[in-house]
């Protein structure tokens, strides 16, 4: 939202406004208000950053001096590690499954539940509340659910009279079953960021659309999704980001086994790089990372920006 | 004139603690359990003896202490003491000049009650003492006396490996899971791969290896260790879904009565209990326990795994530290440890406190052990021992045959270097 507005102000605009705030509030307030942001965004991002990449030269345990120079090594071992493919391959497909299934439930949920009414804000927060969850609290109740001794999972298996696979214990249903979480974890956010935007369409937009006899689908489609597009803009930009740092829901669920087939790209991070005191490897797949992020939010801007002039 | 009052006895609180110039020793340690009970009494024990010190044990949980660690050591708030499993973290603890260097500052009757291998344990490869040996860990092989009865299989038929192929065949013919383990936390995985090389390459070859001689770990030996274990994974011994399992939970589904046997260290002799579903476990009349299944002719049947826990010195660490640790790693304070229960001291002569007939056993294979040799992942360090256990699951699952798991952990141990 905050890119669309932004743009929506020409640059020579934006500039002397700028111009005129510090001119009217005077270099005091600016001194005031700027240095604990800026401070604490140094300390706490700009400086880790840095050390990161620097780490990321260097074959270092945690421990003591930094000395040994590794040059690009650690960025070979990263690109030929094993279990480096499977880790990408994972945030990939968190990725598409976030965009292809998530996004279009959550739009689809928003626009059966846009409407205000007691029943329907029952439901709302039925599908907000896993958001709401704590990842940790998520990742382990989902074990639970799959544990296939204990869980749901077997219990259904007995009602259908199947023997059902341990899901988190099988490497090809431990992704599925991961996306599944994932799925039911975050549609509801993004639910509620379409539902806040269904809410500001104009109500006189539609009845003018209803009265020329379009079909509810077509008002759907034509109206009211093109209305939200800067709804739209923001949740797949949070999907995208989300996914390419998923991390919390996957430790306490399978750890990233099993043999390390579910890893995502920050969970691959901490397995390698800092429980096996491998600093210098975990700042080189950082790196990368960020680099694939900032690549990310860079060619979203720019496709959004063409969009923006047709 | 109340404020003056409180400004007096600030000031008079002052002068009495700079006077007594009293000594903080920190004692960091991960007893979470009721041995904290035991260790505070101790700590007040030597207070009241030694009015000069006070002793402080903070406790950090298992997975968080290791994590801290690393930070803790190398800032200002370093404790003194800290717990070690030795080995490779404990090395790379020493090169970085985290540790304070004890030769000499023990006495000799401490280093004798330790022994050998307990000064070994916490001499780093720079050849200098940097702490001090506690307890010893040893790894078995824990039974169900009744479900092995069903299935018509005696724990003297699986003193060799083979036998052990057969006999986990009878427990799943009779419908019985052969063996608990918890590959989701991958180092119970370890233990069995890690046997199967002390049996099979023995002492001298797998140190060779370990230094890169030769071709490292891919050597016969080596090879055919990890291919008796793939050999062990196609009978499928283990419990549906045990790479979904953490140690925690296969202890449980063994203290369930629902596998036969379970490879695990002395520790297990409670944690089965904690963990089962009625908080009971497998009850002692039930309950066995045998060495790990010799190999017909190979050169490590008289080794065996386990571990030499103990404390290192932080470089903070204070004379009065040391002090502390001697006292408190003597015969008459660890023999307390052993009575309740808590660990098997390596002190010598503090076992003989101990009544638990399983522990003792553990204890007598230690010491009769001609090799005992220290986890393997703590030995190889985080790095290389947590490939080890990796590749130790994917045998166990079947999906590596000994050759690959060998070159991959060859390749682990060239990465590192």
């Amino acid at each position: 939202m905050t890119s669309a507005t932004a743009q929506a102000v020409s640059a020579p605009a934006r500039q002397v406004r700028a111009r005129r705030f510090v001119d009217r509030k005077g270099l005091i307030a600016l001194l005031i208000f700027l240095p604990p942001a800026v401070i604490l965004f140094t300390v706490f991002v700009v400086l880790p950053m840095i050390d990161a990449v620097r780490f990321s030269f260097f074959d270092w345990t945690g421990y003591g001096p930094i000395t040994d120079f590794a040059g690009t090594d650690n960025y070979a071992d990263v690109l030929r590690h094993r279990n480096f493919g499977t880790a990408v391959r994972n945030s990939l497909l968190v990725v598409v499954v976030s965009l292809t299934i998530q996004l279009p439930l959550a739009m689809w949920c928003a626009l059966s539940l846009a409407e205000r009414s007691i029943n329907i804000n029952i439901f709302r927060t039925i599908f907000f509340v896993p958001f709401m969850l704590a990842e940790v609290a998520a990742g382990l109740i989902w074990k639970f659910v799959y544990d296939g001794n204990y869980g749901l999972v077997p219990i259904i298996g007995d009602a259908i009279h199947t023997d059902l696979p341990f899901v988190l214990a099988d490497k090809f249903w431990v992704m599925p079953a991961i996306l599944l979480v994932i799925t039911w974890k975050y549609f509801g956010f993004h639910m509620m960021i379409y539902i806040a935007g269904l809410q500001s369409i104009p109500a006189e937009v539609i009845e003018a659309a209803r009265l020329d006899g379009v079909s509810k689908w077509r008002i759907n489609a034509f109206v009211k999704i093109p209305m939200i597009r800067s709804a739209i803009v923001i949740s797949v930009f949070f999907a995208i980001t989300g996914a390419l740092q998923l991390f919390d829901l996957i430790i306490p669920l399978t750890n990233g086994g099993p043999a390390h087939s579910s890893h995502t790209i920050v969970t691959f991070l901490y397995e390698f790089g800092i429980r096996r005191m491998r600093i210098g490897f975990g700042g080189a797949v950082s790196v990368m990372l960020f680099i694939a992020c900032v690549g990310v939010a860079l060619a979203y801007r720019r496709i959004l920006f063409k969009v923006e002039q047709t | 004139m109340k404020r003056l009052a409180f400004a007096t006895l600030l000031g008079l609180a002052a002068l009495t603690t700079g006077a007594s110039a009293q000594t903080t020793v920190t004692y960091l340690n991960i007893s979470t359990g009721s041995d904290k009970d035991l260790m505070l009494e101790l700590a007040d024990e030597y207070m009241a003896a030694n009015p000069g010190v006070t002793i402080d044990l903070p406790t950090l949980e298992n997975e968080a202490f290791k994590a801290k660690l690393t930070t803790l050591l190398q800032g200002p708030d370093a404790p003194d003491i800290f717990h070690s499993w030795g080995g490779g973290v404990f090395a790379e603890q020493a090169q970085a000049g985290v540790l304070r260097n004890v030769d000499g500052l023990l006495s000799q009757d401490t280093l004798d009650s330790v022994g050998a291998a307990g000064v070994a344990a916490f001499t780093a490869p720079d050849g200098h003492m940097y702490g001090l040996a506690r307890n010893v860990q040893g790894v078995m092989i824990w039974y169900n006396k009744s479900l092995l009865d069903q299935a018509g299989v005696t724990p003297e038929s699986m003193s060799t490996w083979d036998g052990l192929l057969a006999g986990v065949q009878k427990l799943k013919d009779a419908g019985i899971t052969p063996i608990s383990l918890g590959g989701k936390d991958k180092w119970p995985a370890q233990f069995w791969w890690g046997y199967l090389m002390i049996r099979n390459a023995g002492h001298d070859e797998f140190y060779a290896a370990k230094d890169g001689e030769g071709d490292g770990y891919v050597i016969p030996d080596i090879i055919k260790a990890g291919d008796m274990l793939h050999q062990l994974a196609e009978l499928e011994p283990f419990q549906e879904g045990f790479q979904s399992f953490t140690y925690g939970d296969a202890s449980g589904y063994f203290g369930d009565g629902k596998a036969a046997l379970h490879l695990m260290g002395e520790w297990d002799y409670q944690a089965q209990r904690d963990s089962s579903a009625d908080g009971n476990g497998v009850s002692d009349e039930n309950l066995g326990i045998m060495p790990f299944p010799s190999v017909d002719g190979a050169p490590g049947n008289s080794g065996s795994l386990g571990g030499i826990e103990g404390y290192l010195f932080s470089r903070n660490a204070s004379d009065e530290a040391i002090k502390f640790l001697e006292w408190y790693n003597a015969k008459e304070q660890q023999s307390r440890f052993a009575a309740a229960d808590y660990h098997i001291p390596i002190t010598a002569g503090a076992a003989d406190a101990m009544e638990n007939p399983y522990k003792r056993k553990i204890a007598e294979m230690a010491n009769k052990s001609t090799w005992h040799q220290l986890f393997f992942d703590q030995t190889l360090g985080a790095d290389v021992g947590g490939a080890f256990n990796d590749f130790a699951v994917e045998l166990a699952a079947g999906d590596l045959s000994g050759q690959e798991a060998a070159e991959l952990l060859q390749q682990a141990a060239e990465d590192a270097r």
